[in-house]
């Protein structure tokens, strides 16, 4: 059974701006895949290519194995958000859902339901144009479901919200992943992503970097975690640290850093020796450290760096 | 297609486009058909049958056929707006961004084209029809007051309403295909302006036989009435210029399409 989404050997090219690169990646049914990568790094140009907006210079974007262009009644199928300025300003927020509706089929009642479903029912009269960019993000949402589709499409969906509507967002998101949808949702932040996703496709300048579970990143980041102790006995923990096989370096006067270890060896091996302590404070790399280091190494690569 | 013409139209009725171009155009065939009794039948048009003595506040009235033909066709000279109705039909998608959509509801360009070319022509024969009713509600009451004869004016709207009609769907339609073409709705209003004020007179200027082949010459044709722009060459009959009209509007269509599939829209 072919994937819900599935990209294979992607090549897009602007001029002489290689935008996309070769990229293969596929997102599953019933689990949220965030597509994460540096501003510019070619997300956008990728999903305008599934969409069908953007032409490609090589590869596939398929749904179940079909191109968008041959989906009948598309919006039945996959449900996008693209970005916030697609709306006609003097336009009625019900009228736009109408436009989709009308055009596709969907009847008339559905408008409410999906006005309904993003909060917005109280300003369905109003005009787009007065909306606040959170508004015009749960419209572009309502646009989306419409058609209830088993594909959902988010490009930065959580530019513009507040706080309560990125929590918002995020339930959104996990309910939808929940009735068994594949959802691909872009995002130059991973920390945003982090408590939404379940993998990751991670790409730099057009190019994938590395797609895997959340599960397996946050594996990543733990096995770069580290110690942070202040002591006014620096020397003598020094010289007892050389004695066993761990790498450390003094950080400030008082402060070392001993790598990959964690308290539960730290905390007795210190009280055996009798070491006094002020401060120990376990490190670990967060997510987005790892995610920083994933797509500025592939950027950047600085030859005779430890890898 | 139905469906597609339908949203087509909630689309265009949810802006100020159709709106605002119709109030002008009614209001510019309203000043019309006050030169119409101005200038004693000569009209807007400039047709035969006026002379000093039908002038306004004479006594004379309007009462010869070709001086209520004028009077009941005056909005003909409105027919801009049906082609400013297609070009910005296509246009403010462009310029709103709204084409994205459009194109992720219906992912076919040539048959999102074919849609509003459809909806445009219809809306275009909609307002071809208001101004009609314009002419011959502002012109029978104008005439009515001044004694004249209103029945006689009615008896003229089957004369000038087909023309009006026809050569309105068709402005309409050549409106869609420029747009189509040129999605840019500054540059593709400049250049509707700029080629039927402006381009046309110089080229009729320098080749006066080039009339007949313009689209204001075929839409003249296709109304059967004499413009009055101050040429008077021979004209198509009212089919040929209908056909060409048509085939302008098409080609424009077709080029727009063609290049519209290749675009990508970002």
């Amino acid at each position: 059974m072919p994937a819900a989404i599935e990209v294979r050997g992607l090549c897009k090219q602007f001029g002489t701006v290689k935008a996309v690169v070769d990229l293969d990646f596929e997102v599953s049914s019933g689990r949220v895949t965030g597509f994460l990568g540096p501003n510019g790094s070619g997300k956008t140009t990728t999903l305008r290519i599934l969409l069908g907006l953007v032409s490609s210079n090589a590869g596939v974007a398929t749904f179940n194995g079909r191109r968008y262009l041959d989906l009948d009644d598309p919006v039945h199928h996959v449900g996008s958000v693209l970005e916030a300025t697609s709306f006609h300003p003097t336009r009625r927020a019900e009228d736009h859902l109408k436009t989709v509706a009308l055009a596709a089929g969907i009847p008339a009642g559905r408008v409410a339901e999906t006005l309904e479903l993003v909060g917005l029912s109280d300003v369905a009269r109003r005009r787009v144009g007065k909306f606040s960019l959170g508004m015009r993000q749960r419209l572009q949402l309502a646009t989306a479901l419409l058609g209830d589709p088993e594909v959902l499409i988010l490009d930065e969906p959580s530019n513009g919200l507040d706080p309560q509507g990125i929590q918002w967002l995020r339930s959104f998101i996990r309910h939808q992943a929940s009735l068994g949808h594949a959802v691909l949702v872009s995002s130059h932040l991973l920390a945003e992503m982090e408590e939404t996703v379940d993998d990751v496709v991670i790409v730099s300048q057009g190019r994938l970097v590395l797609q895997t579970t959340l599960l397996d990143l946050a594996n990543r980041s733990g096995s770069s975690s580290g110690l942070r102790i202040r002591s006014p006995e620096l020397d003598r923990l020094g010289s007892l640290l050389e004695g066993i096989p761990v790498a450390y370096r003094q950080v400030a006067s008082d402060t070392l850093v001993i790598d990959r270890a964690t308290p539960e060896w730290f905390g007795p091996f210190a009280a055996k020796n009798q070491i006094v302590l002020y401060e120990v404070t376990h490190e670990r790399s967060s997510l987005e450290d790892v995610f920083l280091d994933l797509t500025q190494g592939y950027e950047a690569p600085v030859p005779g760096a430890p890898a | 297609m139905i469906a597609s013409i339908r949203s087509e139209w909630l689309k265009l009725r949810t802006t100020a486009v159709p709106w605002v171009l119709a109030v002008i155009a009614a209001a510019v065939t309203g000043l019309l058909i006050v030169t119409v009794f101005v200038n004693g039948g000569r009209g807007p048009a400039g047709g035969p049958g006026g002379g000093p003595d039908q002038r306004l506040g004479t006594g004379a009235v309007l009462h010869t056929t070709q001086q209520l033909r004028n009077l009941a066709g005056a909005g003909i000279s409105a027919d801009l707006f049906a082609l400013l109705l297609g070009v910005l039909c296509v246009t403010t998608e462009f310029r709103h961004k709204t084409v994205t959509l459009s194109l992720l509801v219906n992912p076919h360009r040539p048959r999102m084209v074919a849609a509003k070319i459809v909806t445009t022509a219809l809306l275009s024969i909609v307002l071809a029809v208001i101004l009609l009713a314009v002419t011959v509600t502002g012109g029978g009451i104008a005439l009515s007051a001044q004694g004249g004869s209103f029945t006689n004016l009615l008896h003229q709207v089957p004369a000038v309403a087909p023309g009006m009609i026809v050569v309105f769907a068709l402005f309409g339609v050549l409106g869609v295909g420029v747009g189509s073409l040129i999605t840019n709705q500054v540059a593709a209003l400049i250049v509707c302006l700029g080629w039927f004020l402006i381009v046309e007179q110089i080229i009729q200027g320098i080749w006066n036989g080039t009339t007949r082949w313009l689209p204001t010459g075929a839409a003249a044709a296709a109304a059967n009435v004499t413009r009055g722009r101050g040429v008077h060459v021979a004209l198509f009959n009212w089919w040929e210029g209908s056909l060409l009209m048509l085939a302008y509007g098409l080609a424009f269509a077709f080029l727009g399409s063609a290049i519209l599939m290749r675009r990508d829209v970002t």
